[in-house]
């Protein structure tokens, strides 16, 4: 019996190492169709559903030119493109963000595309948005889908509080302010904000009261000046949670998804998160569940939020740019953009996909406040300082973190802020 | 399991018979013993079964704001979706190629290893040992880029040889650790008795150390297994092609960006994931204490 399981257990090793002999390598024919690798970040099934259409859309439509398929990881997709960058075995086709790819732009591994772009995807797209994805003139990506932070509501909590929802074009802070104070019961939140990590939710935020943090120069070294625009939002956020105790400050502690139960249970009144939070909403919350996006946060410069969108690049390694950059027109189109908007519930970089989405998207809750939060981004200095990340993991975060609990005061906050920017500055 | 304490035994001359006390005494503390046992049980067992009831899970269980223990009914669509999405019979496929390949090939050469270690004295001892010690303490993203630079140049880059080899180098070090461990343990007066019986040095080895031994290599054979089935960062790396993709790989699948997790389907395919490990260790973990020390008593 043990001779047999020995005999057995080493057949199957012996095998499985004869099998994967035949495995791994992408191949090349030189005589067959150009193949080009696409690394897709696609998460919600109907995003992957949409990418896989669009591919084989493009692969019976283009016999020469054929681009394999290959699914990445949100969660680690920065780990895998470094080995990747420096053993040379990239994707030819790269989906990620603009501030991971600004790193590996800079490095030298990501192709200047500006050449192939077509005039409509140059066209479709505003220049603060573009500006995102630009480096010393050279355009390192093209720029897709983009998050930004919306304010969601219950509109039965409103109902029974006997409160109006908030409307118009714009949600000033200060009224937000107010409508969370005035649904605020015994039982029930005016408003909670999942904070865990909080760096990028105040950065993005801020530039609707004008604050930039940073001064940035061409090589990516910075000066920070954190004055009253840069702290209007953590003021608010910390003045909701203890001064009117409409904000419940364990929230500010969680992540975005860990807070969703407590709004679709009526614990809060209103939630503010990422409009891809949406999607979370549409498939966990009840069937009665009576919800709505409120308009776009706005302060003292209106509803301006950071363009962090997500991109698609071409490996500078690759030996096939121009068809690879063929297939990221492709890709831009409209049409292709709307549908992996709505699968995503992210919101369109290319104003003619934004166009399509409204129009497809007519009558269904939250869309219609959702893509006007998008008509207003750009992009932020702190993408383009070099040592940002550094002093977002060492200290901004903490920071805030602590003036979030209440343990240290705004000016403590400004002064741990920019002392930890000169720091890592050196 | 017989339990040797509890069996009566005649009483010896001259013994007195235990004190009703110390009976009463000794049930109380037997019984304190098993409830602790009980209670660290249900400790190692609570994260599984959190895992199957999170499994059979609908969204809307796993996000209620009053989340209930037990799911409302027994829902197998996270099953249907976590075969479909993740590919996860391939999956397990080549994390069991991967796995029972590196396993081998760590116990076939950490064996010899670990008795030239164990019972040669010699300086290289020392420094062997020291260097299996030192190579545990390097953090994977630290020989991440020099590893795939030398396997790129070796076309090992995408391929399941590729990983095997790295599983194997990984495990490598610390199995001949535990090993040569188990080695030590056995008195060398086996041996020499096995030897003054007329045995070859190989005949001895097959004998009376190999039965001995038996414990110590299913031991090291589970520690390369599971840390090999479980690994992720290397096959991250080192694999591109969705067809080689192993059950790490695959579980990632279900998580997205800013702490999006596709929670039910994540718990379903971690399920799944997990039974062959369990039915590895249910096969081999009986033969962790059979053979143990057996044959030790010449009869």
């Amino acid at each position: 019996m043990k001779r047999k399981l020995a005999t057995v257990v080493t057949a199957i090793a012996v095998s499985g190492l004869l099998a994967s002999c035949a495995g791994g390598g992408s191949s090349e024919s030189s005589d067959g169709p150009i193949e080009l690798t696409f690394q897709s970040l696609a998460y919600q099934d109907t995003t992957v559903a949409a990418t896989k259409d669009i591919v084989d859309q493009w692969n019976k439509d283009n016999p020469d030119v054929q681009v394999k398929l290959t699914q990445g990881s949100w969660d680690n997709v920065h780990d895998q493109l470094v080995t990747q960058f420096q053993g040379g075995t990239a994707p030819d086709i790269i989906h990620d963000e603009s501030s991971d790819i600004l790193g590996f732009a800079n490095q030298g591994y990501l192709a200047d595309i500006s050449e192939y772009l077509s005039d409509d995807v140059k066209k479709s797209i505003s220049d603060d948005v573009w500006d995102t994805v630009t480096i010393n003139d050279k355009v390192i990506a093209a720029p897709t889908l983009m998050q930004t932070y919306v304010v969601y509501a219950n509109k039965k909590v409103f109902a029974d509080a006997g409160v109006e929802l908030p409307a118009g074009d714009e949600l000033q802070w200060s009224d937000l302010q107010k409508a969370a104070k005035s649904v605020t019961t015994p039982d029930t939140f005016g408003v909670a904000w999942g904070l865990k990590q909080p760096t990028a939710a105040v950065m993005n935020t801020a530039l609707g009261f004008d604050g930039t943090f940073f001064d940035v120069k061409d090589d990516g070294t910075a000066t920070i000046d954190v004055g009253e625009n840069e702290l209007s939002v953590p003021e608010f956020v910390h003045s909701m949670a203890y001064d009117d105790a409409s904000l419940d400050p364990v929230s500010l502690t969680q992540s975005g998804s860990d807070v969703l139960p407590g709004f679709l249970g009526g614990k809060y009144a209103m939630y503010i998160g990422g409009n891809f939070l949406a999607q979370q909403i549409t498939e966990s919350a009840s069937a009665d569940f009576d919800w709505t996006v409120l308009p776009p946060l706005a302060g003292s410069a209106g509803t301006v939020q950071a363009a962090n969108p997500q991109t698609m690049s071409v490996a500078a390694e690759s030996k096939h740019p121009k068809e690879a950059a063929e297939f990221i027109n492709y890709w831009m189109g409209a049409d292709n953009q709307a549908k992996l908007a709505q699968g995503d519930w992210l919101i369109p970089a290319s104003a003619d996909a934004r166009k399509v989405v409204e129009t497809e998207t007519e009558g269904q809750t939250g869309w219609k406040e959702l893509l006007a939060t998008g008509e207003n981004l750009k992009g932020a200095p702190f993408q383009k300082a070099a040592t940002y990340p550094q002093w977002k993991d060492q200290y901004a975060t903490p920071s805030l973190q602590q003036y979030f609990a209440d343990s240290i005061s705004a000016d403590e906050l400004a002064k741990q802020l920019t002392e930890g920017w000169k720091s890592v500055e050196g | 399991m017989t339990n040797v304490a509890l069996q009566s035994q005649p009483l010896a001359q001259g013994t007195k018979r235990a004190a009703p006390s110390a009976k009463k005494q000794r049930r109380v503390a037997r019984t304190f013993q098993y409830g602790a046992l009980l209670l660290y049980m249900i400790f190692l067992g609570f994260p599984l079964l959190f895992l199957i009831l999170t499994a059979f899970k609908t969204p809307q269980e796993l996000q209620s704001a009053t989340p209930a223990f037990l799911p409302g009914q027994f829902n197998w669509e996270n099953f249907a979706a976590a075969l479909d999405k993740a590919n996860l019979i391939q999956a397990l496929g080549n994390s069991a190629i991967v796995a029972v390949s590196s396993t081998v090939i760590v116990t076939l050469i950490s064996l010899p290893a670990a008795y030239a270690l164990a019972r040669f004295k010699t300086k290289l001892r020392g420094i062997a040992t020291g260097w299996i010690l030192l190579s545990q303490v390097f953090p994977f993203i630290l020989i991440i880029i020099p590893l795939f630079m030398v396997l790129k140049q070796m076309g090992l880059i995408n391929s399941l040889v590729g990983l095997i080899l790295v599983y194997s180098v990984w495990s490598l070090p610390f199995a001949l650790w535990m090993l040569q461990g188990y080695v030590a343990s056995i008195p060398i007066e086996l041996e020499e008795a096995g030897a003054i019986d007329g045995g070859g040095r190989l005949l001895v080895l097959r004998v009376i150390v190999l039965p001995l031994l038996a414990p110590g290599l299913v031991a090291t054979s589970l520690f390369s297994f599971i840390s090999s089935w479980n690994e992720f960062f290397f096959a991250l790396v080192l694999i591109q092609d969705p067809a080689l993709q192993t059950i790490p790989l695959a579980l990632a699948r279900f998580v997205g960006a800013e702490g999006q997790v596709q929670l039910g389907q994540l718990a379903a395919a971690a399920l799944l994931a997990t039974i062959p490990s369990l039915v590895f260790f249910a096969f081999l973990q009986r033969r962790l204490t059979s053979g143990l020390m057996s044959g030790a008593v010449k009869g």
